[in-house]
């Protein structure tokens, strides 16, 4: 019987040893090795930052394996940046941001990106008051505008209060305007943005409206994003519904739990009618 | 020391040898155990994918039988109490008997703690000193406490009571009375405490209210002496042991009593949940007519419902309450109603909908059917060894040699 | 019972794998609870880990161990005026914390859940619902009908764009509460709230039993139903010891406020993702910092406010 009761024993142990034994096996690595590498070089990965059209970044590696930012393979926008500084300058100064050590405010500057910006302030106005500046102030449909904004055949900014010169430099075309008739640089929108939008500046510069990214404490480094970043000006008013900010296409929803083969009984109601 | 392994290995020999219904009774549970010990095996490779639980409902059939089980644990004090509180006669001659059944009822416990955690092979982490223990804060870690407080108290009490009467001495009542008065507190304590464990929860609303102890302890006293009847009846038709007609008439009137108020405590919940119809009562909504087109568990409360209804009319009329054949049928019925309403009745809908309001449903897979069948049939294969065992002891058939009969002492 | 088979399980282990590797995970399997670790102790582990990480996903791998910065209080505030339910905050949160992600359903977690709420009307077609007049019992009209703001949400949306017309949008992820459920009930203690505001988990010590799950009001915890299925490729390999480092089969993970990325001093992924700038974080014992900011300034609530589990993730609106 003691022989019984010690095999009976032993093989009780046995039995519960051999599931710790075979769990602590780790699952088979995913994803088997590639191939070989890349044959050709692999299109660039672009993805946009905020507006699509307006924050376009091409992904790269900073380092082997890091990358500068992930795209969504669904909608195309960045997900995460490696470096939020990558690619940005001095914010220059505002005010009321003096608390800032200097170096600290950053942001990516909007005049890289577009392209003919040197040109809008030589090519065709070459630093005069045209004369054909139309006395009614209404914008004078120009092939070669509506070209490079299309949008501004029809100015959603102010219901048809504002336009082109109110914000744009008469002359130096590159440049944005202030009451003063004074330039204000591409790059610090916020300066004249903030002329008619105070509330949203003082929120903006108080870190509660837009976007930083970056250090989180108060006096960290973050890159700013600009009010033009996120806000098209020549057409904030589409999908008047979303305060400025056009519809963009979702991320993909979660996943189906086990037991559910679809999420249609989330469109029924659950109170009884 | 010498003596307890002979004890041991007498017990072991008489519990081995029998007939061919009793090799086929364990057989069978021989085969579904290696079921849970397989099923037991993909949950430690595989993950817990295997079964149907998801992090929106995250306690499924395993936690369902965990609760269910403890109850029938605690129904054992349904023969201690009688037998040595009232000195109930014919029911002192079966407490041995009941304190088996907890005992097999703890380990099936355990054996489905080891189904549901996440990772078994940490649970050592939970042992005091080793480990970390959280008391007083986690209600888990009492329900541990408690449980394993009940086995050690039931395997004491149980085995030495066995070992008085297989060596013809005589019970040292001065340290065996303190041990059933504080087991019969215990067993009450145990069950409190699984109520307290979900009941404890504001996030689950379904199960956050003063209810769920009274609940469960009456749910308990039915379901365990219920089981404790059939375990009698077949005692009676397969041993020598002859069990006193008065001791299954008492656990019947028990079981009348605790289904007649559990049946009460749902009324009173259905009423107080769907007069207001909050959204706190969608849990409840849930199980009884299905929420937002989900119904899969209506027609299990509906059928647990008349189950425990009809075998409370039986229950009540006292003609069929006292007919052996009829009472059976009574028995297995409230068992597979409470089974129901306190098992999947009561712990799925408790995650239906989450707490920020998603809806889904549950369903078990084979392997998790698998791993509760095996693991009931490792308890019923425990419950067997022990009871036989327990049964030999009591009718004398077991003896240290040398030592007067059973019968003549105690 | 446990230990042994642990022990023997281990020991066969070691016999089976690749030594070093098999050799890490004994010494992990047998490790303490984080906090109760000696400083020596929590550098071996984390080199334990570093090494085991690297080999595993074929990168460099850092398991960082700061501990909870002095002076600070993380806070959180998600202005739901704002929120457009694009989700870029859930695929952010997934390409900087190391989920499991896969095709087979409970394979894929994503901490941040986004609540679609759709505005219901009032009809009048529903005037006469419910019971007629006269009987005293004042039910029917509109309340059968979804009006206003409809409480039951939906998750599985997928809208050609958002925000959909009539809808709001609300995301929900951990909300780091100041006297937190899920710490309360966990057996072992695995669960707790660092110093500076995140409740994190040792996933080394958690044993899976899901109390904590349970226990917490916002379905906040996801469970790790199975090996995490993480590709090489897709793995951070900055990670902190109690944030982002890849967990196991069977253990309970959730939102940490991106600990690898704040103890360090960056705002986490969700944050920085954000298209609509929603999204704030900060030292609630800053009063410059944007949260203190919000606070003082604008309409300010906490979910379930009344299960007294003190949030530290506001929601706000102007």
């Amino acid at each position: 019987m003691k022989k019984l009761t010690l095999s009976a024993m032993l093989l009780t142990l046995l039995c519960s040893v051999l599931p710790a034994v075979f769990a602590q096996e780790p699952a088979a690595a995913p994803a088997p090795a590639d191939a070989a590498s890349a044959p050709a070089q692999p299109p660039d990965i672009i993805c946009f930052e905020s507006r699509k059209g307006a924050s376009e970044v091409t992904k790269r590696d900073l380092k082997p394996g890091w990358p500068n930012v992930k795209c969504s393979s669904k909608t195309g926008a960045v997900l995460w940046w490696g470096d939020p500084f990558d690619g940005t300058v001095s914010m220059g100064d505002m005010p009321l941001l003096g608390h800032i050590p200097k170096g600290n405010a950053v942001v990516k500057p909007r005049s890289e990106k577009l392209a003919i910006l040197p040109l809008c302030g030589v090519a065709c106005h070459n630093g005069l008051v045209p004369p054909t500046l139309p006395k009614t102030k209404k914008p004078v449909p120009i092939p070669t505008m509506e070209g490079l904004v299309p949008e501004l055949k029809n100015l959603q900014h102010g219901r048809e209060r504002i336009w082109c010169l109110d914000c744009h430099h008469t002359n130096q075309r590159n440049k944005l305007v202030d009451n003063f008739g004074d330039p204000v640089s591409i790059d610090q929108p916020q300066l004249l943005c903030g002329k008619c939008h105070g509330d949203k500046l003082r929120d903006w510069r108080d870190g509660i409206h837009g976007k930083r990214i970056g250090e989180w404490v108060s006096t960290g480094k973050k890159r700013w994003f600009t009010c033009t970043e996120c806000h098209n000006p020549h057409n904030v008013q589409d999908g008047a519904r979303n305060r400025g900010f056009i519809q963009i296409a979702p991320e993909s929803p979660p996943q189906l739990p086990k037991g559910m083969k679809d999420a249609k009984h989330e469109l029924e109601h659950a109170v009884a009618h | 020391m010498e003596k307890i392994i002979n004890f041991s290995a007498d017990y072991a020999r008489y519990v081995i040898k029998g007939g061919t219904k009793f090799y086929t009774w364990i057989g069978f549970l021989g085969l579904l155990a290696m079921g849970a010990l397989y099923a037991f095996y993909l949950q430690n490779t595989e993950g817990l994918i295997v079964t149907g639980m998801t992090s929106q409902i995250h306690d499924g059939l395993y936690f369902a039988n965990l609760v269910f089980l403890v109850g029938v644990a605690a129904g054992a004090v349904t023969i201690v109490f009688p037998a040595y509180v009232y000195h109930h006669k014919a029911m002192h001659e079966v407490t041995v008997l009941g304190e088996m059944l907890a005992i097999s009822a703890v380990i099936m416990v355990m054996l489905f703690v080891f189904a549901h955690m996440g990772r078994p092979d940490r649970l050592w982490h939970m042992v005091p000193l080793i480990g970390i223990f959280n008391l007083p804060g986690s209600m888990l870690a009492w329900d541990v406490l408690a449980l394993t407080g009940y086995l050690v108290l039931n395997f004491i009490c149980g085995f030495y009571y066995l070992y008085t009467k297989y060596s013809g001495t005589k019970v040292n009542n001065s340290y065996f009375m303190p041990l059933v008065y504080i087991s019969i507190v215990w067993a009450l304590s145990i069950h409190t405490v699984t109520a307290f464990l979900i009941s404890t929860m504001p996030s689950r609303p379904m199960w956050h209210h003063s209810m769920m102890p009274i609940r469960f302890i009456a749910t308990a006293f039915a379901a365990g002496p219920c089981l404790i009847i059939l375990a009698f009846m077949v005692i009676r038709n397969n041993t020598k042991m002859w069990i006193q007609d008065s001791a299954i008439n008492l656990l019947a009137t028990i079981v009348t009593w605790c289904l007649g108020l559990a049946l009460f405590l749902t009324m009173s919940e259905i009423v107080v949940e769907l007069y207001a119809r909050t959204e706190h009562a969608n849990g409840l909504y849930y199980l009884m007519f299905g929420l937002n087109g989900l119904t899969s568990l209506v027609p299990w409360f509906w059928s647990s419902l008349v189950f425990m209804l009809v075998a409370f009319v039986m229950f009540l009329i006292p003609s069929v309450r006292s007919n052996y054949k009829l009472l059976p049928i009574a028995c297995v019925l409230a068992f597979a109603g409470i089974w129901i309403e306190k098992g999947m009745g009561l712990i799925v809908p408790g995650f239906i909908p989450t707490p920020i309001g998603e809806v889904t449903e549950y369903y078990p897979t084979i392997i998790e059917v698998v791993m509760s069948l095996g693991n009931w049939a490792i308890g019923f294969l425990i419950l067997t060894v022990l009871l036989k065992g327990a049964i030999g002891i009591l009718v004398g058939d077991i003896k240290m040699p040398g030592s007067a009969a059973a019968g003549a002492s105690q | 019972m446990l230990s042994a088979s642990s022990l023997m399980g281990a020991a066969a282990l070691m016999t089976q794998t690749d030594e070093p590797k098999a050799t890490t995970e004994w010494a992990e399997h047998f490790q303490k609870n984080y906090r109760l670790m000696t400083d020596e102790e929590k550098a071996e582990s984390r080199d334990r880990l570093e090494r085991r990480y690297s080999a595993q996903y074929g990168k460099q791998v850092t398991v960082d161990t700061t501990p909870a910065l002095p002076g600070v209080l993380m806070g959180y505030a998600l202005n739901i005026r704002k929120c457009i339910g694009c989700r870029r905050c859930v695929k952010a949160c997934v390409a900087e914390n190391n989920q499991s992600r896969g095709e087979e359903p409970g394979q894929r977690i994503e901490w941040i859940q986004v609540l679609k709420m759709e505005r219901g009307e009032f009809s009048p077609d529903k005037m006469e619902h419910g019971y007629p007049e006269g009987l005293g019992i004042q039910v029917g009209g509109n309340a059968y009908a979804p009006a206003g703001q409809v409480l039951e949400g939906q998750y599985h949306y997928e809208p050609e764009a958002v925000p959909e017309k009539d809808s709001t949008y609300m995301p929900i992820a951990c909300m780091q509460c100041e006297k937190p459920p899920c710490v309360k009930v966990c057996p072992v203690r695995t669960t707790y709230r660092e110093a500076d505001g995140p409740v994190v988990i040792d996933y080394n010590w958690c044993i899976g039993c899901r109390m904590c799950m349970g226990a917490c009001p916002y379905w906040a915890r996801r469970i790790n139903l199975t090996t995490p299925i993480l590709p090489k490729e897709e793995m951070n390999p900055v990670t902190h010891y109690l944030g982002n480092r890849p967990r196991m089969r069977g253990v309970v993970e959730k939102c940490h406020w991106c600990l690898q990325r704040t103890r360090q001093g960056r705002y986490p992924a969700c944050v920085e993702v954000c298209p609509v700038g929603a999204r704030k974080f900060g030292n609630l014992l800053d009063p410059q910092s944007e949260v203190s900011l919000i606070l003082a300034r604008k309409n300010v609530f906490r979910l379930k406010a009344e299960l007294n589990t003190f949030p530290k993730f506001f929601y706000f609106y102007d």
